[in-house]
């Protein structure tokens, strides 16, 4: 079936299998999803469902052991490194639990990374990286290293950085994982804007209350999809 | 990402480990400044003989029983088969050379000489046919150089060099006091203008006196050395030929014998000299080539630990869309970028190492002008040879477990 339009993630029989020692663990069995663009997904599940394993597939960092995936209507699933991370650049925008900041860069630098492997040149570049960390709020704080933020700037820093591109998908790892529940609380909210604003949004978390952020809950267990419950309506986007 | 970006990371990478980078560079920095230093001498030697050679005049040759022979038995076998070249030899030379418009000819003993309780050691006591000084110039600083007429007459003069007047005639003038030779009062006619000294050795410690009375004095058994003037330059070989044939002759050799005398030229000396050095060079070049190549493996290895340290950069790098090429640019250029500091930093040690040693020692280093752009590649060499493992392994790193690394 060809994937139509809007949507942004279409996954058809996907699975991911490893190697252990002499057995294989079969940590995907066959994932249909489809994600249309506007919407908020939480992904959720335990450790081990296999909701970590299904986000890196999502996010053209591994490729399945068998199955399709269309990322944006172009089919991934068969595609070398070098492609990959081409599609990663242009199409994704990673927020990670633990940040994953350069450590030596400026907040501004941090930002402009994607940019910087996506061929724009330097004056777009600092453009477009200082709007992104005005539009988290940070742009006040753009010459200043990561460890002169703290957890919740850092978390907006690596927000900005994953806007940057101006992706199709923006995937966030437990964005919420290394904060307090007060930070937490302020980076939700900058994802409900986010949403509102019109990107497309999936969070793969294990905390109930972060997943009731979105519209959508996608909840894995044993490698499978146990639930998609939709909360609400997602919002009409405009053409 | 471009070059640039790739040289930005490279240098603040470099500059945040700026201790590890220096010390990581010890070696390329040692092997560098080695070189070039040796270079820089050995330059500085080759200008400085060609230099002295060019005052030996065009179309000038010397006949000597041993040549140039750097090595102990040769030298030994040339002693024993060569017949020693006498005052004999030279007349034929002057009868029956017509190429030739000059002949003269000097003989060496080596003494020490006393003046009331001043002594100068082993003094090169040349005795010279007048006729020498016009085909070998000799500066004269003051009084005159030794006359023909001296020689008829075995005058006891003497022209000696600047060391004789330093050291045995302080703050006096020489010229008109006797100097006391094997027993004679030899009247000094000339001082030489001072010439310095080669690797040390004094060029000054000598007198020249004339040959007939070196004969008395040393004895007529030594041989003499026949300097040869071809009337024209440009056909040296010519007057070669007539000296050789006269000198065969002499010395009855067979048609297949070798001749048993040897020609010098400032060119063959210049020849000599030249390979003498470029075999030193090699040398020196395959000793610091073993300590570049060491340089060369304390980067990689370097590089191997920042690519381990880094893994977690590297995994966000390629979330964010590094490609693997990307990878490999940042570390091969920061390898490259290293490997060429070491460099610029060994070319100014051997810089200064050069201009030190031709201030405050004998040797006339010249710091040579190819040494920075040779070093650079060298350098850039080593760095990409020796960048490049590291580099792709960091690019072949898998994302998700780089990210996941701690």
């Amino acid at each position: 079936m060809a994937p139509g339009s809007d949507e942004v993630i279409r996954t058809e029989a996907l699975t991911r299998s490893f190697p252990m020692g002499s057995t294989i663990v079969h940590a995907l069995r066959g994932v249909d999803l489809v994600i249309r663009r506007g919407e908020y997904v939480a992904i959720m599940g335990p450790s081990g469902s296999g909701k970590s394993t299904l986000m890196n597939l999502i996010g053209c960092l591994d490729t399945p052991s068998s199955g399709q995936y269309w990322l944006s209507g172009q089919p991934v699933a068969q595609l070398g490194q070098d492609d990959l991370a081409r599609i990663r650049n242009k199409t994704i925008g990673f927020v990670f639990q633990t940040f994953n900041l350069l450590a030596r860069a400026t907040a501004l630098r941090n930002v402009e990374l994607p940019l910087i492997y996506g061929g724009v040149p330097p004056a777009e570049r600092r453009a477009r990286a200082e709007e992104a960390l005005q539009q988290v709020d940070l742009g006040t704080r753009m010459d200043h290293r990561p460890n002169q933020l703290s957890g919740g700037q850092r978390q907006r820093v690596s927000i900005a950085r994953a806007l940057v591109t101006k992706p199709a998908l923006l995937l966030a790892d437990e964005p919420t994982g290394n904060l307090d529940s007060k930070t937490s609380a302020e980076i939700m909210v900058l994802f409900d804007a986010l949403h509102r604003a019109g990107n497309t949004i999936v969070v793969v978390t294990h905390e109930r209350d972060i997943a009731e952020h979105a519209h959508r809950i996608v909840t894995i267990r044993d490698g499978q999809i146990a639930s998609d419950e939709l909360r609400k309506r997602p919002e009409a986007i405009a053409p | 990402m471009n070059f640039v970006e790739g040289f930005r990371l490279a240098l603040e990478s470099i500059w945040a480990n700026r201790l590890r980078s220096f010390l990581t560079l010890l070696g390329v920095i040692i092997g560098i400044a080695a070189i070039i230093s040796t270079a820089a001498v050995i330059q500085g030697l080759n200008s400085y003989v060609s230099e002295k050679l060019s005052n030996l005049g065009k179309g000038v040759f010397t006949v000597q029983r041993v040549g140039l022979i750097t090595n102990r038995e040769a030298f030994l076998a040339a002693i024993r088969r060569n017949r020693k070249l006498l005052p004999a030899d030279g007349r034929a030379i002057i009868e029956r050379c017509p190429s030739a418009s000059a002949v003269a000819w000097e003989t060496h003993a080596t003494i020490d000489i006393k003046r009331g309780t001043n002594e100068i050691r082993d003094v090169d006591v040349g005795g010279i046919t007048p006729g020498i000084l016009e085909i070998e110039p000799f500066e004269v600083a003051d009084g005159r150089i030794l006359a023909q007429h001296e020689e008829d007459g075995s005058a006891p003069v003497v022209f000696v060099g600047n060391d004789i007047v330093e050291r045995l005639f302080p703050g006096i003038d020489p010229v008109g006091k006797d100097l006391r030779i094997k027993g004679r009062d030899l009247r000094i006619v000339g001082v030489a203008a001072k010439k310095g000294s080669i690797l040390g050795f004094s060029q000054d410690n000598f007198v020249k006196i004339p040959f007939s009375l070196h004969r008395k004095l040393f004895g007529t058994r030594r041989s003499i050395n026949i300097s040869v003037q071809a009337a024209v330059p440009e056909d040296m070989e010519t007057t070669m030929d007539e000296v050789r044939t006269v000198l065969r002759a002499r010395h009855h050799l067979e048609p297949a014998d070798d001749d048993d005398f040897t020609f010098l030229t400032a060119e063959g000396i210049n020849t000599l000299w030249r390979s003498l050095t470029a075999t030193i060079f090699s040398i020196a070049l395959f000793v610091v080539g073993i300590s570049l190549v060491v340089g060369g493996v304390v980067i990689m290895n370097i590089m191997l630990v920042s690519v381990v340290e880094r893994t977690r950069e590297i995994g966000v790098r390629k979330a964010v869309g590094a490609r693997q090429r990307d990878i490999v640019l940042q570390f091969l250029v920061e390898a490259v970028l290293l490997s060429c500091v070491g460099g610029l930093i060994g070319v100014a040690i051997a810089w200064g190492l050069s201009e030190l040693l031709a201030a405050y020692t004998p040797l006339p280093a010249r710091f040579p002008s190819w040494a920075p752009p040779v070093a650079f590649l060298i350098c850039a060499g080593i760095g990409v040879f020796f960048g490049i493992h590291p580099a792709r392994r960091a690019a072949r790193l898998d994302p998700i477990e780089a990210l996941r690394t701690e």
